[in-house]
Parts: C-alpha cells; structure tokens; sequence
C-alpha cells in the first residue's frame, strides 16, 4: 500500500516550501537592483527554476526525443498538413477573440481564413487562404486579458509545470481557454475523448518539432537558459499582444528531401 | 568671486549647450535610416558572399568573424548587456569582459552564419526606432524553410553606423542577454561568477567548432 500523508502535513511543508522559495525585493537603499527586481517581476524564482529543471527532464527526456521521432518517421509534407490541420481547428477561437478585443478587421480575416481552409483546404489540410491574402494569425485568452486591461504587464512569472514559461495573466487566460475551446463541447463518447487527447499530444509534438533548432541554439548559447527563456516569453507574448507578430506559414516540400539531419 | 555677467554667460552657454549638441547629431539621424539601410545590405551581402562561395568552414568562418567584428559595436552592445554592474566592475574585471563578451558574440554569430548556405536576404523598411537608432528590417530565406524575419537595430557610433542589436522575430538579442547576465551576475557570485561561466562558455564553443 502507499502511505498516505495527513493533508495538513502536506499543506505546511508546501506553504513552508513557497515562503522559503520567495525572492524578497533587495531594500530601498538599492535602487538599481530594486528597479531590475520590479522589472524581471519573479518572486516566485526558486520555485519557477525547480519547475524549469523538472520541465527540462521531461522534455530532454520525452518530448525532444518524440518531436525527433516525428520528423524522422513522419514525411514532411504529411508533417505540413497535420499542422496546418492543427492550426485550423484553433481559428473559430481566434476569430471571436479578434472580435471581444474589438478588432473587427482581423476577426474577418480569421473568419474568411477558417472558411477557406476548412473547405478548399480539405479540413485545413491545405493553406490556401494564405495566398488569398489571408495569412496564420493566433489569438488566445491571455492577449485578450492584456489587451482588455491596456497593459503588457502580465504580472509576476510563473514556470507551470509540463507546459512551461507563463505568468498570471497567460495563466489565467489558459484556464479560460480551456473550457471555451469550441471543439470541448461538440461530441461525447470514448472515441471523440480519445481524438481530443490525440489532439494535444500532436500539438505538442508538432510545436516542439518545431523547436528543435532554435531551442538547441539557445541551449548552446546562453549562459543562464532560465533567464533566457523568461525574457524571450516576455518579448514574444508582448509581440503577439500588440498583433506585431507574423504567423508562420508552412510549406509543402515534396521532394522528398530530409532536413533537420545533421549534415 | 563671479560676477553677474560671467553668470550669465554661463547660463546662456549652459542653455545653448544642449541645441549645439543636438544640431549636428538631429541633422545626422535624418540620414541615418538610409544610411543604416545600405551599411546593412552591404555587409549582409558581403557575408552571404563569403557563405556561399569558395573555401573551407574555418575560412569562411573567420572571414565572417572579421565582418561582424567590424560592423557590430561590440563595446556599446558589451557595455549595455552588462548594465548597472558595468560601473561597479573594475578596470580589469571590465578588460577581461570586454574581450570575453567580443570573443563569444563573434563566435555565436559566425557559427549561425556559416550554417545559412544558399540563403538570400531583401532589405525593407529602413526607419528611425529612437532620436539614435535606426531599424533595418531584413527577410532572410533559406530553400524549403519559412522566410525568417531579422530586424538589425544601428547607431552611428563615431560617424559611422554600427549594428547595436539584432532583433530576429521580435526577439532582441541584447535585451534577452542582459536578463541573463544580471541572472548569473545575482546568482553566481557577482562579476567574478559572470566571467568564470563566460570563459567556460567560450572553451565550450572553441572545442565544438574543432570537432
């Protein structure tokens, strides 16, 4: 049998862990490191580095190796058209978050995007629209709560555990994002549960395969990857805020060439 | 003891000073983004020359090493990733940054480069992003790969321009390094840790380029 601890003893040591795993302000005699304190916004530090060393294992130790796995197995035109599916089924979302952040012109986009992919595109199989004019666009919960509150300021910096960087407002915006994902509701029964389940696991493949070079790059590169990763999460999720971002459109390669192997 | 012209003087210089200096720097940030603009082509050509042509790795490694080091303003971008903990350096802890930080930039940005083979780049829009810098916004397109956008951030830097940042699908370079300084400035034992973990970075990128 597994012992059990009393849930009070558990309560304690994490409240005790948490208080202890605080960064404090340095003291106003310190200006400077104050300011860069308020600026890096990430008291919860200690606790996000051990959540950050416990995502890279997973990752290092699953999810690279999966996301590998795929672009070897997988040809890429197959790889193309499962994203590009992927993605499709994120638009309705996108295009009523255009529209409760009251950008009319891009949830028009979004809209004319999902409906031409959706049906000439086969399921969103095939990007035409991109060519209509009609390029990737992606909105979710946390820019809507940025956007509402007229701030970029997202709030204190939290690793969550597997799914990695965020703060309190993209976490929020995550939650909510769960429960109003459109393709949540539609269906019931083991085989629509397992499609869902299916469904984030290929996500998550697909955005690492993605990955693989520029996070191998930074890994190489940077001298604290921690501090690396939360300053990039700022600059990104700024960027994707204020729709300065441009989405990524994928190819088809049908020549059979393999990239991504070392030459 | 001054007298109440004197002062004067000195506060109409004093007033005067700040136009005097501007006049000349306003009169050069008009054609800064144009000559941002062709500074950017120019050296981006020049490297893809280098990429792309004849030689081995090491040697077009070193000649794009040799263009970087003179097109990026190595110590302006130093002295900004290191912020407030560059005045509290000494004279000899800033020598050894300087030369660390110029070594491993270098080093970084060459081995990216020399991947890039076959690459292609279009200049687009050249604008002033603040009264000292200009922003070279540049495509990059690689055969069967997504065009990636780079944005090269230039300031003139004793008459001519130099690239301060790059700034490549809205992440800027130097503002991600400088949180990771500070980081391991705060974390691993002040100056002394930063230059330990830089030199141990540089051994680190000089055997992987051997093998």
């Amino acid at each position: 049998m597994i012992p059990r601890l009393p849930l009070r003893v558990v309560a304690a040591v994490g409240a005790l862990a948490l208080v202890a795993g605080c960064n404090l302000p340095p003291p106003a005699s310190d200006p400077e490191a104050r300011a860069e304190y308020f600026e890096t916004n990430d008291p919860l530090e200690p606790v996000n580095r051990v959540t950050h060393t416990f995502n890279q294992a997973v990752d290092t130790m699953l999810l690279r190796p999966a996301a590998e796995a795929y672009r070897i197995f997988i040809p890429q035109p197959i790889r193309t058209g499962l994203g590009n599916f992927l993605d499709n089924l994120l638009l309705p979302r996108t295009t009523v978050y255009n529209a409760l952040q009251g950008n009319s012109d891009r949830a028009a986009d979004s809209f004319s995007r999902f409906a031409i992919n959706s049906t000439l595109g086969v399921f969103g199989i095939f990007d035409f629209a991109s060519d209509m004019g009609f390029p990737p666009q992606y909105e979710d919960m946390g820019q809507n709560l940025a956007v509402w509150a007229g701030t970029l300021d997202g709030g204190p910096y939290i690793v969550l555990p597997i799914l990695g960087p965020s703060n309190v407002r993209d976490t929020t915006g995550r939650i909510i994002d769960f429960f109003t994902d459109p393709w949540q509701w539609l269906g019931q029964g083991d085989t629509v549960e397992a499609l869902r389940i299916a469904r984030v696991v290929a996500q998550a493949i697909d955005t690492r395969e993605g990955l693989i070079e520029p996070l191998d790059a930074l890994k190489a590169q940077s001298l604290d990857y921690y501090a690396a990763i939360r300053s990039l999460y700022r600059q990104q999720r700024d960027r994707d805020i204020q729709n300065q971002s441009v989405g990524q459109r994928r190819y088809f390669d049908w020549t059979g060439e393999r990239q991504g192997l070392p030459q | 003891m001054m007298t109440r012209r004197s002062a004067l003087l000195l506060l109409g210089t004093a007033a005067a000073l700040p136009a005097l200096l501007a006049a000349p720097r306003g009169a050069a940030s008009t054609d800064l983004a144009a000559r941002a603009g062709a500074f950017i082509e120019e050296r981006g050509n020049q490297v893809i020359g280098i990429v792309n042509g004849n030689g081995g790795t090491d040697a077009k490694r070193d000649a794009v090493a040799k263009v970087l080091r003179e097109a990026v303003d190595v110590q302006g971008v130093a002295q900004f990733v290191l912020g407030r903990h560059w005045r509290t350096a000494s004279e000899a802890q800033r020598r050894e940054y300087l030369s660390l930080f110029e070594e491993t930039l270098v080093r970084n940005l060459s081995a990216r480069f020399g991947e890039l083979r076959g690459v292609t780049f279009n200049v687009g829009r050249k604008q002033m992003a603040s009264e000292t810098e200009a922003v070279v916004s540049t495509t990059v397109s690689r055969p069967n790969n997504p065009d990636v956008m780079l944005d090269w951030r230039v300031a003139d830097v004793g008459g001519a321009p130099k690239i301060v940042d790059v700034v490549a699908e809205g992440s800027s370079l130097r503002i991600t390094q400088r949180s990771e300084y500070a980081a391991v400035v705060q974390r691993g034992g002040g100056m002394d840790g930063l230059l330990r973990a830089m030199r141990q970075q540089l051994a680190q990128l000089e055997s992987q380029e051997r093998r």
